[in-house]
């Protein structure tokens, strides 16, 4: 019988699944970019662009590759198991040997989908963070000045409509002095944006985002996004832990059937059994 | 030299030509203070006639009010942080004369003065002297 206990320990040993591999080496990508564009999207439909555009990276379709390829993985380790379970002797052995290397195959395999997926979640944060600086720069840094200087705003025109009626009665009703043409227009078109106003109020898309039951603005939306982004980052990260025992397991059953079947060669195996000196007193003794 | 201009010229023409094609954007409050001080200056002017002074008053009123009304209505310059916007916003009545002088059945000439602490009592307890 061919002695494949030393060779299968050493085997697995060296091709056991290489956890501290570098991440960034040869994975594929995707480039988000947080234009103007993106900003002015209503906060749903921020979230189904940002995914949209990644379904069409070449880091999705890797990922969803995986996603085949783990699934048949998972299938030939069961129809192994089953194969173990119905064999014996060499036969097992030599299953059981191909159960261990599918297993760390798989073990590879999901490890690789999980860089994927953290590269995507940390590109998603990034996407987020970009965003999140240029919605402040739209808006402008709120300093006590600007604060000031918007409350006053508000407040003059609030003292105009107040007074719109007013001033309207008196200075353009005036004969001698006809009505601008700014005034007509104005009127007119006034009434025109007020319908549309209404439609784009009503429309199903222009829904404020809810939060915990209350409407909540574009950038506590973009924030509430860049939260479950890091929890996803944090839940791969102990994913990569789980790949870790899981090697290690893998590691300890190849050392387990390596022991097996060397074991087994020695009980097989024509070793020398040599006999104490006591047995050899009496060629000594008269 | 004469290369040195070789390359200069042309790269300076063509910056004249994007400073002459940018857009110019319509400031709503820089034409109403202009339109503003054109009538104080008409309110002033001591050589035109009453009946004139009050035409071009009245004329220069509803240009004003249209003007006060585009600065009230435009929303580039909500938060916009400049000194100019700060200041126009921080004296309603000064800034928006029509509107104001309606609002408190003054005249605009009134109620421009009375801003700028200028009122009749004032003036008649006035002295010449030094300060």
């Amino acid at each position: 019988m061919p002695s494949i206990g030393s060779s299968l320990a050493l085997a697995l040993a060296i091709a056991a699944p290489s956890l501290a591999a570098g991440k960034g080496a040869d994975l594929p990508d995707w480039q988000p970019v947080a234009s103007e564009k993106l900003i002015k999207l209503p906060a749903n439909y921020l979230k189904k662009s940002l995914d949209h555009d990644f379904a069409q990276s070449a880091l999705a379709l890797a990922i969803q590759d995986l996603d085949s390829e783990i699934g048949l993985k998972g299938q030939t380790l069961d129809d192994l198991r089953t194969a173990i379970d119905q064999a014996d002797g060499e036969l097992q052995v030599e299953l059981r040997h191909q159960f261990l290397a599918q297993k760390r195959k798989f073990i590879t395999l999901m490890k690789r989908k999980v860089d994927l997926r953290q590269r995507h979640m940390e590109t998603k944060q990034r996407a987020l963070e970009r965003l999140l600086v240029k919605l402040g720069q739209a808006k402008g840094a709120m300093t006590p000045a600007r604060v000031q200087l918007v409350a006053q705003q508000h407040q003059a025109r609030e003292r105009f409509k107040g007074s719109l009626a007013k001033v309207d009665l008196t200075v353009l009703t005036t004969p001698t002095v006809p009505e601008s043409k700014y005034a007509q227009e104005y009127s007119a078109n006034m009434s025109a944006m007020a319908s549309l106003g209404a439609a784009i109020r009503q429309h199903p898309m222009n829904n404020q985002p809810q939060m915990a039951g209350r409407p909540a603005n574009k950038a506590d939306f973009i924030r509430q996004m860049l939260a479950d982004t890091q929890a996803s980052i944090a839940i791969l990260e102990q994913e990569q832990n789980i790949f870790g025992y899981m090697a290690k397991l893998v590691a300890l059953d190849a050392m387990a059937l390596s022991e097996q079947v060397m074991d087994a060669e020695l009980t097989d195996s024509d070793v020398l059994r040599t006999a104490g000196p006591a047995a050899a007193v009496k060629y000594f003794l008269n | 030299m004469k290369q040195a201009l070789k390359k200069v010229l042309p790269m300076v023409a063509f910056l004249t030509a994007c400073a002459a094609t940018a857009p110019v954007q319509a400031d709503t409050l820089a034409n109403m203070e202009r339109e503003r001080a054109l009538l104080i200056e008409t309110m002033l002017d001591g050589e035109i006639s009453p009946a004139e002074r009050h035409l071009r008053l009245e004329r220069g009123q509803r240009r004003l009010l249209d003007l006060e009304r585009m600065v009230l209505r435009d929303d580039k310059l909500v938060g916009r942080n400049t000194p100019k916007v700060r200041q126009a916003f921080a004296n309603y009545d000064l800034t928006f004369l029509v509107h104001a002088s309606v609002e408190k059945n003054r005249s605009m000439a009134d109620t421009w003065l009375g801003q700028l602490g200028i009122s009749t009592q004032n003036l008649m307890s006035a002295k010449q002297g030094r300060r």
